[in-house]
């Protein structure tokens, strides 16, 4: 159902002569073939069999202008991953109190990282996609409302933006399709730039609640927390399970725009460490330069995460496999892995551009899911 | 050999000297407001919307693709038309807001300044007359 509805609108929103008020239409689209390149690797979609579908998207925007500072935008967008079924990524009222101060009421993006506003829009960065690592929030939209204030200080135009609401799709969880409520999210962000320098921050909370289906990995653990709580244990079962507990979310970045030089650099940390989710931190730093209409650019990145240990002291006999089941799953979590990327984006057109990108992932953990994944993207704006 | 290279530069130089016209940024007569080029800048990039005075600044582009519009860019803005084009798609898909208004030619982009208060656009500047006031050049 929810489909059909935002096909309508998706076909209305294509055909439909703009009316009285001032329709105005974009586009965005990317087209991804990739794969690694050997037939053992898998990684994040890809396998050694070129796709086409992992990353392709394609985005419809409209935004209509009702007049005295208000204005309704929405945005579709369907993705080849998700069997190109069309989704509203953004439906939002706006009101413009001042040229500085705008408002959001309604379905739109979280302002997590630096590139959250336009991270779909592929057409908009350099990378074909941001580094995963640090772009790993499992979900990028919420409901809600917020405020988006822009002030010069000094040589500096800032823009602060403060968001708060709520999610409660179905979310990728242990690999796992669950449910997740997300509820009383407030994301604060604050973006500095001054001619090529451009400083950002941003901090966000949030109590977060997962119900996996029967049989999930989540409900399992829901399980183990179960019989210790069962057992007196509720400080273990309490660790294992995320039942309206609070998490936070960090991130700094910075990026230098100069002359023929772009250099960009974040760093995030996801802590729900009360959970088997744990606590996640990540970076990246990217050098890239343009040769004309051609962009060469290196990255790398590392990620870490590691979950606590729950069942320290715990040494009667009785509980060894409920001890190695707990500790299995807090383990699960843990990763210590990097990556190197080389690309190059090639504006051969003013509203399109070919990208390639070949990364190499290492994961030191566990070598076998190491990969190296060869990607070639069409992007374009329309 | 040697001769030839220089021969071959003037040349170059003396054909992107006939290509690379002045770029004239252009406001109406009764705009009484100094501009730095920063300011030229952040108003074309939508980042400064109010004169120093305080009225609201409408910038107003040329087509895209034209001549006169990629040096602007490449003067005032420091950016290649695709860098351009990458901002507004990122303003434009953040909700944050849109690129300023297209006019198709330098005297379409005159009649528009020299009617709105607080317009402010650019032309060739041997198309400049005295309807407009130039404020800057590049």
């Amino acid at each position: 159902m929810k489909t059909k509805l935002s096909m309508i609108v998706l076909a209305s929103m294509i055909s439909a002569p703009s009316f009285a008020a001032d329709i105005e239409r974009n586009g965005f689209a990317s087209i991804v073939a990739g794969q690694t390149t050997s037939s053992d690797q898998e990684f994040d979609g890809y396998t050694n069999d070129l796709t086409f579908d992992n990353g392709s998207i394609i985005g419809l925007q409209a935004t209509s202008d009702l007049g005295n500072g208000l204005g309704m935008t929405a945005q579709i967008i369907a993705k080849g991953e998700d069997g190109w079924d069309p989704e509203f990524a953004w439906a939002y009222l706006s009101y413009d109190f001042t040229d500085d101060t705008r408002v959001l009421v309604g379905r739109q993006r979280a302002p997590f990282y630096m590139y959250s506003d336009y991270i779909d829009v592929s057409y908009a960065y350099p990378w074909i996609t941001p580094p995963s690592g640090v772009y790993s929030l499992p979900f990028d939209a919420i409901n809600g409302v917020s405020i988006i204030h822009s002030m010069q200080i000094g040589q500096f135009d800032t823009t602060t933006h403060v968001s708060y609401g709520q999610n409660s799709e179905p979310t990728e969880v242990l690999g796992e399709l669950v449910d997740v409520d997300v509820e009383s999210v407030v994301i604060g962000s604050f973006t500095a730039n001054r001619d090529w320098l451009t400083l950002r921050a941003a901090y966000a909370v949030a109590n977060v609640s997962f119900y996996g289906d029967e049989g999930s990995s989540i409900d399992q653990i829901a399980d183990l927390a179960a019989i210790w709580e069962g057992l007196g244990y509720s400080n273990i079962a309490n660790g294992l399970v995320s039942n309206s507990d609070q998490g936070s979310f960090l991130q700094v970045g910075f990026q230098i725009d100069h002359n023929d030089w772009l250099f960009v650099g974040e760093y995030t940390e996801v802590d729900l460490s009360d959970s088997v989710i744990g606590k996640d931190d990540s970076f990246y730093v990217m050098a890239g330069k343009r040769f004309d209409n051609i962009m060469l650019h290196v990255t790398y990145g590392q990620d870490n995460s590691a979950g606590k240990l729950l069942t320290s002291g715990i040494t009667e006999p009785a509980f060894v496999d409920l001890v190695a089941a707990t500790d299995a799953a807090m383990n699960s979590q843990n990763e210590d892995s990097n990556f190197a990327t080389v690309g190059a984006r090639w504006d051969f057109h003013e509203a399109a551009a070919l990208k390639f990108e070949y990364t190499k992932h290492s994961d030191d953990l566990n070598g076998l899911n190491d990969a190296d994944v060869v990607r070639m993207a069409f992007v374009t704006v329309f | 050999m040697k001769l030839i290279i220089k021969g071959v530069i003037v040349v170059i130089s003396l054909m992107s000297s006939v290509v690379l016209a002045e770029v004239a940024v252009v406001v109406n007569t009764t705009n009484a407001n100094s501009l730095a080029n920063s300011d030229v800048s952040r108003i074309f990039l939508g980042k400064m919307k109010s004169f120093p005075d305080g009225s609201s600044t409408i910038p107003v582009n040329l087509e895209s693709g034209s001549t006169v519009r990629g040096e602007f860019e490449e003067k005032a803005l420091g950016k290649s038309s695709s860098q351009v084009k990458a901002y507004w798609s990122k303003q434009v898909f953040s909700g944050k807001g849109k690129p300023p208004k297209e006019l198709a030619s330098d005297a379409d982009i005159i009649r528009f300044v020299s009617a709105t208060p607080g317009a402010i656009g650019y032309v060739d500047a041997t198309s400049v007359n005295d309807k407009v006031k130039v404020i800057a050049k590049y």
